[in-house]
């Protein structure tokens, strides 16, 4: 009986080899080196010199660095519920029953297969004066007058929307797909028990529909944290970290230091702190969702 | 069963010899040298794209057929991510044999342990750095030792639509534009074709932030007889804040008037659709508005605007990076093929590049191309940055934030030059 099981656990083991392989390779080794990294001044061609804790105690008093840090948790605050509430109002849009149904489910899916280049020069375009899509609107219904025009990109708040507004619009769709099979799992006997009792469809929302997404949103809640942390790209593409660096997030920080100003250890460093941020965000997530667990 | 343990070993055998050749990937085509035939093979790293890209390849085509015992393979990076790609390569002993850098990146990969100062095989090679331009030479030297081969100066010169000037009075019986070379000169130069032009004429088309207005205002300051914004020991600050400021606020005028549009999403297309009466950037658009149907355009060097004739101006170079064996051979090649190149700068003044030999400017070839000749006289006022490793870093993380927000009349021409010594200090700091 024993021995049937190691067997199983051996062979479970043969079949995982081959992930775990490149996985410690291309992951976990890579990351250890980036602890070494960071405790020395170390350049794009390994000149190194150790320089023990210097990056840490430089890290903390840089305001650059808190600076993209906090413009990368303003992002996390502003994208993460609107991700969210987004993606469950074109759920249901799409998962009503309707002839457009199917045309729903493309148009809101279908910005998702752009690559973040392509997403972020669209937006750069549709946003920009005089041509671009907005403005030209605006002036069109007659809300901007015709010989003024709202520069997006060079004012921070409104550059900030438009960084938004540009990673919803390419984002939201998997969310979005996500939502929608959560929809389609609700038995139609609980909707229909509820129509029977007279629930108003306001009822039936609030009471069934957003329970039973609850463990979805929970899920989702924290990938997206983790992945608008890690916004980059399209920010670079639309206002390259401006005006005076107030919409540079912390990836785009690492990456100028590293590779651009070379020096890979400061860059190692920084990523540790928001490595660091992310590890306290999942472990307090874990947390909690276990707690209520429990409370069940 | 047996089958099962056979399906075990493969997939094994599969994923240790994708690890296997992943790690094994970098084999470039740096290492296929020395044939039998006794023949060089060089591999060579550019960053040009579109007509540079094709001018550079034809240059390299060239050289081939004429040159039967040495073969340059021509590798063409994304611009963006060159030097990136070309410092780690070097790191990892997987560079190329030969490389271009722009002069202003040069002393940073010298630092980096990147390039090779080149005089033993010039010297082999029989390069005279006479027929060079010595300003364009002064660009590529440190400790009196040569680090790499300039192959143009691409300046910053000004463009004028022919048609829109004729139509307010203001290009001459020679084709040049009516314009008195001063600051007050240009100002009224404009104030004519902004009262003379239909209202969506834009004067002057430039970008509204990072290089181009950057070019101009380091032309004025330079024309003002400003130092570099590096100390000679380029160890600190030494922007000569008065005339940064004076230079700051004459473009922030410029702006601010109405003589250059608002935030102009491509001022490139406003120019080249004939919706903008002048425009300045760099020598390498000429090959562009060449190519323009029915665009009747001239080019000139920047106006004088004060003191002293001064522009901004880079300047691409061929570099030898370290290689592994250093071979003698192959340096002597590259320094053929580099020398070849430079003499050869007709072609590549194609796309509107200054030549860095003299003597190419009086090849009949190039006299014979339109435009060139009326700007060639720049590369030797050419205002070029100093020596420093972090002259790029400067003027991408400093010059450029600040300034910009002066276009957009956000910040004063002295608080722009204040935050620009400070910002300076910092990076010359660390």
């Amino acid at each position: 009986m024993k021995f049937k099981k190691m067997r199983t656990e051996m062979q479970a083991l043969v079949f995982l080899l081959p992930f775990l392989i490149v996985y410690v390779l291309f992951t976990i080794w890579p990351m250890i080196k980036g602890i070494e990294m960071t405790f020395y001044k170390w350049t794009l061609i390994k000149k190194m010199d150790f320089v023990g804790l210097d990056n840490f105690r430089k890290v903390l008093q840089d305001r650059e660095v808190w600076e993209a840090i906090w413009h990368s948790t303003f992002f996390v605050f502003l994208s993460t519920p609107t991700m969210i509430i987004l993606a469950i109002v074109l759920a249901l849009i799409a998962n009503r029953k309707s002839a457009l149904q199917k045309f729903y489910r493309i148009i809101f899916f279908i910005p998702s297969v752009l690559s973040v280049a392509v997403a972020a020069y669209l937006g750069l375009f549709v946003f920009q004066p005089y041509t671009g899509f907005v403005n030209s609107v605006l002036h069109l219904i007659g809300l901007l007058p015709q010989n003024s025009e709202i520069f997006w990109l060079t004012e921070t708040n409104l550059a900030w929307i438009v960084i938004t507004v540009v990673t919803l619009w390419w984002t939201v769709g998997f969310n979005f797909i996500l939502y929608l099979s959560a929809l389609q799992e609700i038995p139609d006997e609980i909707y229909e028990a509820a129509r029977l009792d007279g629930a108003s469809d306001s009822q039936i929302f609030w009471r069934i529909t957003l329970p039973y997404l609850s463990p979805l949103t929970k899920t989702i809640t924290m990938l997206q944290i983790i992945a608008s942390y890690k916004v980059f790209m399209q920010i670079y593409v639309i206002t390259g970290g401006g005006p005076l660096d107030q919409t540079r997030p912390i990836i785009q920080l690492i990456y100028q230091t590293g590779f651009r100003n070379n020096n890979l250890g400061y860059a190692a460093t920084m990523s540790y702190i928001l490595f660091f941020i992310l590890l306290v965000l999942s472990v307090l997530q874990y947390w909690m969702n276990n707690r209520k667990g429990v409370d069940r | 069963m047996k089958r099962r343990v056979g399906l075990l070993a493969l997939t094994l055998l599969l994923s240790v010899s994708m690890i296997l050749s992943a790690c094994s990937g970098n084999s470039g085509g740096a290492d296929d040298d020395a044939a039998s035939d006794g023949k060089v093979s060089l591999s060579f790293w550019t960053l040009f794209d579109g007509g540079d890209g094709a001018n550079m390849q034809a240059l390299v085509d060239e050289f081939n057929k004429t040159h039967p015992d040495i073969e340059v393979k021509n590798t063409k990076l994304a611009w963006g991510e060159y030097y990136t790609k070309l410092v780690t390569a070097v790191g990892n002993g997987n560079g190329p044999d030969i490389g271009i850098s722009h002069s202003s990146r040069l002393p940073d990969l010298i630092d980096q342990g990147v390039v090779t100062e080149l005089d033993t095989p010039a010297a082999d090679a029989g390069v005279d750095w006479n027929s060079y331009n010595q300003n364009l030479l002064s660009a590529v030297t440190v400790d009196d030792q040569h680090y790499a081969v300039p192959i143009d100066t691409h300046a910053f010169i000004m463009f004028y639509n022919k048609k829109l000037l004729k139509e307010a009075g203001l290009l001459g019986e020679d084709g040049k534009p009516v314009l008195e070379q001063s600051a007050d000169g240009f100002v009224s130069f404009l104030k004519t074709l902004k009262e003379k032009l239909p209202a969506k004429v834009t004067p002057f088309a430039l970008s509204n932030n990072n290089d181009d207005p950057f070019r101009l205002w380091w032309s004025l300051y330079s024309q003002l007889g400003g130092n570099d914004v590096i100390s000679d020991d380029l160890k600190s600050a030494a922007i000569d804040k008065e005339k940064g400021i004076q230079a700051a606020d004459y473009i922030q005028k410029l702006y601010t008037e109405g003589y250059i549009k608002k935030n102009d999403p491509d001022f490139y297309k406003n120019f080249q659709s004939g919706t903008a009466a002048m425009t300045m950037t760099g020598v390498w658009t000429t090959g562009t508005w060449e190519s323009t149907k029915d665009f009747e355009f001239g080019a000139m060097p920047i106006p004088k605007f004060y003191d002293q004739e001064a522009t901004w101006g880079d300047s691409h170079t061929i570099i030898l990076p370290l290689t592994q064996d250093e071979d003698e051979a192959k340096r002597k090649a590259a320094m053929i093929f580099a020398d070849w190149v430079a003499d050869n700068g007709q072609v590549w003044a194609k796309a509107g590049h200054i030549p860095s030999k003299p003597s190419v400017l009086e090849k009949q070839e190039f006299k014979d191309m339109p435009y060139r000749s009326d700007y060639s006289e720049v590369a030797s006022v050419v205002k070029f940055s100093k020596k420093s490793t972090k002259t790029a870093q400067i003027r991408e993380e400093v010059a450029f934030k600040f300034l910009n927000e002066v276009w957009v009349n956000k910040m004063t021409p002295a608080d722009a030059m204040n935050n620009m010594e400070a910002g300076i200090q910092k990076i010359l700091s660390e």
